[in-house]
């Protein structure tokens, strides 16, 4: 027992030995220091109570109460970042706390160059947002701050560029910072050349040239070529080929889609291979440039939805257009107001009866009349796609309502119908009814101004209110009414 | 009855009532009647059943069924303000749209005006064009009419009317501008209107959405609080029904409670009474007991007195057992350690022991070594000496042949010098004829050794030529071929060696084969034979005629065999090869010796053979015609195809003995030497002992008549000296004679030649007498 006692014994007097020269200094040192202000304070407190309590490091009561007196050095490197940010982005190789601590200092006005790549921090770009525009809708733009701030960015620049005077490379030079951030452009302006309205001290004296000029070539807008095949993910494409406010300055120059423009348009959203959406409104499209933009589109990989509404399209434009059906997967086509007759419904009804693509299908403020309804009507009862048919204000009359009726009456996808505005009389409201009688699908049925009968309207209103809450049940219980469904359809096929 | 209110509630109402029933009304499963049990099982899988069902069509079942039923207040109103709520959002929606509807009629309704206005704008302009075309037509008819005229007041009067045409036209045209320039500023205030219409239609539909929005907003409240309070009172009458039952239940509770008291307490006091009871027969029974047990703990002391007592003895025993044993193990200490002194001891030894060991292994191993390797040397030597000995015995059987027919040739010069004397002495002396003596070692050229053993080939070489000859001659042969020994006819080995060339073709290369074919049939078939031997392993001619024999012997037994019995062959000539081969392989393994011996014998036969020629020679003529005899005489019995086989059995055979002939042939190698010494004292009696007394007594004979001969022509000497001087006498008288006068000298001549005369005739005597 003694012997295995003795070595602890022996060898504390060493350690001690030997922590006497090295660490116990900075022991004693601390163990000095602590109790010395204790001592000190002790007398001293009952004289100088704020004095106390500037030297203390907590106190309870107070919970924002800290004594930092000199700030981290983390915190200065951090403050040294953010002000220096512009000349020496330093972020990714710092912790993930202090990342965000310099991402909510820096400023929103940071040069793109800088920023556009390097930050991911949907804040900041939320607060460039912010700064920018006072309303900001970030579920227009998927979701994300910084897709919005690019996109909006973009579309400013786009909106405000005046051919041969702005700087293409403004432009060019933001592409590859926002190429991977644009998913959309919407634009509703393009400048034309020499802007009226906006700088007619410029345009007075070239006056003449101008004059020269814009007898024809000069009145192209900004090509859109080199941007759109420089964004890798776009996806969108809403155009309007127009001037906003003009005022007083109006001229029908400003208003001019020319046949160049329309070529490379055409050669860009063909060369744009991601593209799904291509809205060109309000751009006084006719039939001939509304083919080579379609001809442009035949065959497109991901083209979903195309919407040429408010424009001068034709019958021959129409035509194009349900090739384009036929040659594309097309799901939402949009000629609202233009010119489409007869045989160009004709055609799109052809193009419709064996489509399987197509689910939504407007031709509001069109001239179809019963020829071009007669034929559509004819094609919807062999299509299974289409769900929603918009042909409001067409003059319609008796004859397409009591087809569309014996369609009703077959036809299971379509949810939503619009008829108003047409002559569709009190006897097609009657047929349209008994059509209505036995559909158990539409949800929307517009007849409204369209000479039918209230009573019959009212009682369509009722059947529609049947459906809508049939389908209610149906989404709430996907496998309850499935079978009731099923147990009827054999009472439609014997009516 | 329960006026069950939401589903989910009203369902777990319905559970706990029926978990309540099941406990109180329903039958039990756990009851003793069969039926009621029966029944019991039935409602529980009708329950289960309708518990399925109902998970199966899902909550919502449950919630209309329950609607339907007794349609609960909050459903009620939800339905309700669902449905209001809907109605509103579609009327706003369509209070909202319907303003871009009627502008959408306007527009049309514009259209069509539009449309119409143009139409009748262009009728208008079309009549219009046409007109103005007329009377344009008009006036440039008139033009040429003018350039006709040629009176100036009708000129004058023609350009005024027509000036006054060209003004009516202008100013209808301007009228027409003027109208389209109206109608240009009635659009543009139609336009203006029609902006502020659409300014107002924005600003209303604006107000409307506001609106709208507004209402439902409000109206969304309002129903959110409606169906709130739904809930909430629905949720009081719940809970004042649930209270209820509660309190229901409670009370049933309690008077069970109080039933359940009543009964325990009369239980209880059943139980003490029994009890009571139980306690008297219990001290009964105890007492009993104590009374026994006492009686027993006596007995038992007793037996404890006895036991210490025996103690007490067993421990005095003990103890001096155990004194004892402490002796002993003191004494086994002891011992013990005696025992481990010894053991280190002879560890001690044993180690010395084993060190002595290993360095005797060492030792012997380094002994072994060296043993081992002056055994390899002196194998070396040994192995070299063999060779020394080999090459000494090949040089000494040389020098010994050398030195042999030195002195062979000596003694044959001495012989025939023998010889030659004694044909002489035969011949002259005696006058008789002389036969030289014919001596079987006088023909005998080296040393005497057995007769070199021919190789199979050249067996066979002889005996194809035997065979051609044979055709010719059979006799010839059989007295010609002399070294075919024993029993075998040339005839039949030829044979045999003929049907093994053609049936074991299979041994010849191909090659051979087809160099082959060009050849003679004979040499054709030696070179076949040569191959097929080479391949069999058969070297020297002892092997050819056991192959030979072999045959025969098979041939026999297959013989035997076959006069026996009827053809059940394969077993039979299995057997009879097997016997064959049994009595080869006997052959070899029982006779080493014997065989050795054998083989012995017969070099020894054929050195006697050669020795003795001629002897044995018709000794074997018999004994081989025997043989043949015997033997049957047609070869043609083997059939071909077995052939093969009896090959087969003969290599099997062959092989082992081959060995031991081998050993053989190196005995064989050292000669004997006991037939030289006869040799040379054959050689020494070549002239026999009659003779060499005919010799002696010849030579004293002669001796004698030497003697007479050496008188003789000593005497003759004297004769010759006398006529010398007798001569010499003669010329020097003649000299004389001469020298005086010639007269004299023909007297004195005739004298000498009647004295030889004399003498000639006396040497004539003397021959004949010799003679």
């Amino acid at each position: 027992m003694q012997g295995t006692l003795t070595p602890p014994l022996v060898s504390v007097p060493s350690q001690s030995t030997s922590s006497n020269q090295g660490p116990p200094p900075t022991a004693s040192q601390i163990s000095n220091v602590g109790p010395q202000p204790s001592k000190t304070l002790s007398p001293s407190a009952k004289s100088k109570p704020t004095n106390v309590r500037h030297m203390r490091r907590i106190i309870a009561e107070d919970a924002e109460w800290s004594l930092a007196i000199v700030p981290l050095l983390t915190e200065l490197c951090i403050q040294h970042i953010i002000k220096n940010f512009e000349k020496n982005p330093i972020l990714k190789q710092l912790l993930p706390e202090h990342q965000q601590k310099v991402l909510n200092h820096l400023s929103p006005d940071l040069p793109l160059a800088v920023t556009a790549n390097l930050i991911e921090d949907e804040n900041y770009w939320r607060r460039c947002c912010t700064k920018r525009w006072p309303v900001c809708h970030v579920s227009k733009h998927g979701g994300s701050w910084k897709h919005m701030f690019f996109e909006r960015h973009l579309e400013n620049l786009l909106k405000h560029f005046i051919p041969g005077t702005t700087d293409p490379s403004v432009i060019l030079d933001l592409l590859p910072l926002c190429r991977n951030y644009v998913r959309r452009i919407r634009v509703d302006q393009f400048l034309p050349p020499v802007q009226l309205p906006t700088s007619p001290l410029t345009r007075e004296p070239s006056e003449s040239e101008s004059e020269v000029d814009s007898e024809e070539p000069t009145m192209d807008h900004y090509q859109l070529g080199d941007l759109v095949a420089g964004l890798i993910h776009l996806e969108e494409l809403d155009l309007v080929y127009g001037v906003k406010d003009c005022g007083m300055n109006f001229e029908w120059n400003l208003f001019l889609f020319t046949y160049r423009d329309c070529h490379s348009l055409a050669a860009t959203i063909k060369a744009c291979h991601t593209l799904k959406i291509f809205r060109l409104t309000r751009s006084k499209v006719d039939d001939e440039k509304a083919r080579i933009l379609i001809r442009s589109l035949l065959d497109h990989p991901a083209l979903r939805e195309l919407d040429l509404s408010h424009n001068l399209i034709g019958d021959r434009g129409a035509r194009a257009a349900a090739k384009l059906l036929s040659h594309s997967r097309l799901r939402v086509l949009n000629l609202a107001n233009n010119q489409v007759r007869g045989p160009g419904a004709q055609s799109l009804a052809h193009a419709l009866a064996h489509n399987t693509n197509l689910i939504s299908l407007n031709l509001r403020l069109n001239c179809l009349e019963d020829e071009g309804g007669q034929a559509l009507a004819h094609a919807l009862q062999t299509n299974k796609c289409l769900t929603t048919l918009n042909l409001g204000g067409n003059e319609l009359s008796e004859p397409t309502a009591t087809l569309l009726a014996q369609v009703l009456a077959i036809n299971t996808t379509l949810t939503s119908i619009n008829l108003s505005c047409n002559h569709i009389g009190l006897d097609g409201g009657k047929q349209l009814l008994e059509g209505m009688s036995d559909n158990k699908t539409l949800l929307e049925f517009d007849l409204r101004l369209s000479d039918v009968a209230q009573e019959s309207e009212y009682l369509i209103g009722q059947a529609l209110c049947a459906n809508r809450e049939a389908a209610r049940q149906r989404t709430l219980n996907p496998g309850y009414l499935t079978s009731p469904i099923i147990a009827n359809d054999p009472d439609h096929s014997v009516e | 009855m329960n006026p069950s209110p939401s589903e989910s509630i009203g369902v777990l109402d319905q559970t706990v009532e029926e978990r309540l029933s099941t406990q109180n009304l329903e039958p039990s499963v756990n009851s003793d009647n069969p039926q009621e049990r029966i029944q019991a099982r039935r409602l529980r899988i009708a329950a289960r059943l309708e518990a399925r069902r109902r998970e199966a069509l899902g909550e919502y079942t449950d919630g209309k069924k329950e609607s339907e039923e007794d349609q609960s207040k909050s459903y009620k109103q939800k339905e309700e303000s669902r449905l209001k709520l809907s109605k509103l959002l579609l009327c706003g929606t369509e209070l909202v749209t319907n303003i871009q509807v009627a502008a959408d009629i306007r527009e049309i309704h514009r259209r069509v005006e539009e449309e119409e206005i143009k139409r009748q704008r262009l009728e208008k302009l079309e009549n219009e064009v046409k007109n103005s075309q007329d009377k344009f037509d008009e006036i440039t008819t008139k033009w040429e009419e003018g350039k006709r005229k040629r009176i100036p007041q009708d000129l004058w009067e023609i350009l005024n009317t027509q000036q006054l045409h060209c003004a009516e036209l202008i100013e209808d045209k301007n009228k027409l501008i003027n109208e389209l320039q109206q109608e240009l500023k009635v659009k543009d205030d139609q336009y203006v209107k029609d902006l502020k219409k659409q300014s107002d239609d924005i600003s209303l539909l604006l107000e409307r959405m506001e609106e709208q929005v507004k209402d439902v907003m409000k109206s969304f409240r309002q129903e959110l609080s409606v169906i709130e309070k739904a809930f909430e009172l629905e949720r009081q009458e719940l809970l004042t029904s649930n209270r209820k039952k509660w309190e229901r239940a409670l009370q049933t509770h309690n008077s069970k409670e109080l039933e359940y008291l009543i009964n325990r307490i009369k239980k209880v006091e059943d139980y003490e009474k029994q009890l009571n009871k139980q306690r008297i027969w219990d001290c009964e029974e105890y007492n009993m007991i104590k009374i026994k047990l006492e009686q027993d703990v006596q007995i038992l002391e007793q037996q404890l007195q006895q036991m210490k007592a025996t103690y007490q003895l067993n421990q005095e025993k003990l103890e001096y057992n155990f004194q004892v044993l402490k002796k002993r193990d003191e004494e086994s200490t002891v011992i013990k350690s005696q025992q481990k002194r010894k053991i280190n001891r002879l560890q001690d030894v044993l180690n010395n022991l084993r060190s002595k060991y290993a360095k005797q292994v060492k030792h012997f191993q380094e002994e072994n070594h060296s043993l081992t390797s002056e055994y390899k040397r002196l194998v070396i030597q040994f192995k070299e000496l063999q060779r020394a000995m080999r090459q000494f015995a090949i040089i000494d059987a040389e020098k010994f042949r050398e030195i042999w027919l030195m002195n062979e040739e000596e003694a044959k010069g001495l012989i025939d010098r023998a010889f030659d004397v004694d044909r002489i002495i035969h011949m002259q002396h005696l006058g008789l004829p002389w036969t030289a003596p014919d001596f079987w070692f006088l023909k005998n050229v080296g040393p005497i050794s057995q007769q070199p053993q021919k190789t199979a080939k050249q067996i066979v070489e002889e005996v194809l030529k035997q065979a051609d000859e044979d055709g010719l001659e059979e006799n010839a042969s059989e007295s010609s071929y002399l070294d075919l020994p024993k029993q075998v006819s040339a005839k039949t080995t030829r044979k045999i060696l003929m049907l093994l060339c053609d049936e074991s073709g299979f041994l010849i290369e191909s090659k051979l084969l087809s160099l082959l074919l060009p050849l003679e049939k004979n040499e054709c078939y030696l070179l076949k034979l040569d191959a097929i031997f080479s391949a069999l392993g058969i070297e020297s001619e002892d092997d050819l005629y056991k192959l030979v024999k072999f045959f025969l012997e098979y041939r026999t037994h297959h013989l035997s065999s076959s006069q026996i019995g009827s053809w059940t062959q394969a077993n039979l000539e299995q057997s009879s090869f097997m016997s064959a081969l049994e009595r080869m392989s006997l052959l070899s393994a029982t006779g080493l010796e014997n065989t050795k011996w054998e083989l012995e014998q017969e070099s020894e036969q054929e050195t006697e053979e050669a020795e003795s020629m001629e002897g044995e020679e018709e000794e074997s003529f018999v004994g081989r015609e025997l043989e043949e005899k015997e033997a049957p005489p047609s070869p043609k019995l083997i059939h071909p195809n077995e052939v093969l086989k009896v090959l087969e059995a003969f290599v099997m055979g062959l092989k082992k003995p081959r060995n031991i002939r081998a050993t053989m042939r190196t005995a064989n190698s050292s000669r004997d030497n006991s037939k030289d010494s006869d040799y040379w004292k054959a050689l020494t009696t070549v002239i026999p002992p009659s003779k060499q007394n005919l010799w002696d007594a010849l030579y004293t004979a002669l001796e004698k008549y030497h003697l007479v001969l050496t008188q003789r022509a000593k005497l003759l000497i004297e004769n010759n000296s006398l006529e010398q001087q007798n001569s010499e006498l003669q010329m020097l008288l003649q000299q004389y004679l001469h020298s005086k006068v010639g007269g004299q000298r023909s007297k004195e001549e005739p004298l000498p030649s009647v004295r030889w005369f004399r003498w000639d005739a006396k040497q004539q005597e003397h021959l004949r007498w010799r003679q």
